[in-house]
């Protein structure tokens, strides 16, 4: 696997968006079965340095995700590599169907980059927030779901797809920066969890943004003498069942922390496996059963709760 | 002495007769099934895999053959008696219609020999077909895709999508055929909600358009020998078609989209239909 290189990653400036298009572009030198397919998006998705180098290998449907999906799973069948860019609200809820049927169902190897997830377009509005597309990606068969932590684990997502043998999500942020929770040298595996500390006190599994809470959730409970576990949790299908479960019997119990509703998401996955398998305690933090209110993407987040605070006071619950 | 043209004509004739029956005997198994949309496209279809397409049976995922979707993907019971016929897949599995865990369901799927995407869902095979026709070209292999289209699901705003796409990116290999039978579930298509003017629609998205009638093979095989009709953009063949063709009691009614099929009825469709020569 190619990792990072240390220009790319100050290039990317934070946005995992922009890493993922400067991954396809160093991905489409290497392979040329690799497609871009934009949905309008050729400066949100960073495809500029491709379409420089290989300008056949762009295609751009306009605003009409319904038919980038389609094309993209047509490609897919002539035995090319396409790489779907899109808005997250748009590219899951617009395209659904398309999704469904011709990606998923059809067992296309299609990979869907989708920026602008969660609440980062805050200001724009319910509209354009996309709080549902891991529930929505989560209950398709045959669908893997990456929630990259930062442009290094966005990097790393693309070059992974490779392995991946059908239909992959990759989530990504908008224009809000996402600073960076892991080392750019770091091995990544999807469907395996980044344990990131050690504790037997309380665990918890934080995926994207809400990683660098979890950390700092952490760190001020270690102050008071608990112990977290903290997993970097970007894979939510497959999800690592070994790591709920071992969370479950060794420590007291688990917070999940996630910038998308609780319905459907990382907290949804890990209760549903828990209820299984395990019965064990837990909070989730994450969106609730709402449209999010307009605003500036950390103060929304903040007024929801998905920060380190509730991060925090989740943990002290389940530690009585 | 018959002509060459005339030969083929009979030739094609002859599959299309047979896929009438065979589409009849595949939902007479399954109980009920899509007997209009299926019985208009089956000269087209007669044609195309039997005079037009590229394919391998006996490769059928041979990389250099032309892709065909069937958009209406509720036409299977043609689908599957052509390939049937084409030798893709045994004709008893004609017989398995809409049987439990068989490939043989309502609409195509893609795990079938010979099925190039699973559809059903209206509004997606141009997409996929665009997709097709741009993998072609990218892998510089002479592949030709045609889709397949209904007319009720040309109400569907994704087709117009593709349709721009496919004039924008120039897909001259890309051609799509209407199988314009009027007709569709709830009843007349221009009661339900018009297309007309349907030809000057798809000229001003960009695409050589002609029209014939859809039953008139000398008509059918003319026009597919035609393609593509200009360089450089996409081609669309208007077929005007009438739904059920074939057989009396199920020609243009939307009752006959979708009906059941008891031994009677089957029995009296054949005989209508007559015998293969």
């Amino acid at each position: 696997m190619t990792i990072m290189s240390e220009s790319a990653a100050r290039d990317a400036g934070e946005q995992t968006r922009v890493a993922f298009g400067l991954a396809l572009t160093e991905l489409a030198k290497m392979d040329e079965t690799v497609v871009a397919v934009s949905a309008d998006t050729q400066d949100l998705m960073a495809l500029r340095g491709m379409m420089e180098n290989h300008p056949e290998r762009v295609v751009d449907a306009g605003i009409a995700e319904q038919n980038a999906m389609g094309i993209a799973s047509g490609l897919a069948t002539a035995g090319l590599r396409p790489f779907l860019c899109g808005y997250a609200p748009f590219i899951t809820a617009r395209s659904m169907e398309q999704l469904r049927n011709d990606v998923a169902y059809a067992h296309q190897r299609v990979v869907i980059g989708a920026a602008a997830s969660g609440i980062s377009l805050g200001v724009s509005g319910g509209t354009h927030h996309a709080l549902e597309d891991l529930g929505l990606m989560r209950a398709l068969p045959n669908m893997t779901a990456i929630v990259p932590a930062d442009v290094h684990q966005a990097w790393n997502a693309v070059m992974a797809c490779d392995d991946i043998d059908g239909p992959v999500y990759i989530r990504l942020g908008g224009r809000v920066p996402e600073p960076s929770v892991t080392e750019r040298e770091a091995t990544f595996q999807i469907g395996r969890a980044d344990r990131l500390r050690e504790g037997n006190d309380v665990t918890i599994f934080a995926c994207g943004c809400l990683v660098g809470a979890a950390l700092q959730a952490a760190d001020a409970l270690t102050g008071e003498g608990v112990a977290v576990r903290v997993f970097n949790m970007h894979t939510i299908k497959p999800l690592d069942r070994d790591a709920v479960l071992a969370a479950a019997a060794e420590t007291k119990g688990i917070v999940t922390a996630e910038e998308h509703r609780m319905t459907g998401g990382l907290g949804g996955a890990v209760a549903e496996l828990l209820a299984l398998e395990n019965p064990a305690p837990m909070r989730m933090v994450g969106m609730p059963d709402e449209f999010a209110v307009v605003g500036p993407t950390p103060k929304v987040r903040e007024g929801y709760g998905m920060s380190t605070a509730n991060i925090v006071s989740s943990c002290r619950e389940l530690l009585g | 002495m018959a002509s060459n043209l005339e030969t083929v004509v009979d030739r094609l004739n002859n599959e299309a007769l047979k896929i009438r029956r065979n589409l009849w005997r595949a939902y007479y198994a399954a109980g009920s099934g899509h007997v209009g949309g299926s019985s208009s496209a089956a000269d087209l279809l007669a044609a195309l895999y039997f005079h037009y397409l590229k394919v391998r049976p006996d490769e059928p995922d041979w990389p250099d053959r032309d892709r065909f979707v069937l958009s209406k993907g509720h036409a299977n019971g043609a689908l599957a008696a052509v390939l049937a016929q084409a030798g893709f897949i045994p004709e008893s599995h004609l017989d398995e219609f809409y049987g439990y865990q068989t490939l043989m369901g309502m609409h195509p799927d893609i795990k079938l020999a010979g099925v190039e995407m699973s559809t059903g869902g209206l509004g997606h095979g141009l997409s996929i077909g665009v997709g097709m026709a741009f993998g072609a070209r990218l892998k510089k292999s002479p592949s030709r895709t045609v889709v397949m289209l209904g007319d009720g699901e040309l109400q569907e705003g994704s087709n117009w999508e593709a349709a721009m796409a496919a004039s924008h990116l120039g897909l001259s290999d890309l051609s799509a055929i209407l199988d314009y039978n009027k007709i569709q579930q709830s009843g007349h298509v221009q009661d339900v909600l018009k297309l007309e003017p349907l030809a000057d629609k798809w000229r001003a998205f960009g695409w050589a358009v002609r029209e014939i009638n859809g039953h008139d093979m000398t008509e059918i095989v003319a026009a597919l020998e035609a393609l593509p009709y200009a360089d450089d953009i996409p081609s669309m063949l208007i077929a005007h078609t009438v739904k059920g063709k074939g057989v009396s009691f199920a020609e243009d009614t939307h009752l006959w989209h979708q009906n059941i099929i008891d031994y009677e009825v089957y029995q009296k469709a054949l005989a209508e239909l007559g015998e293969p020569a």
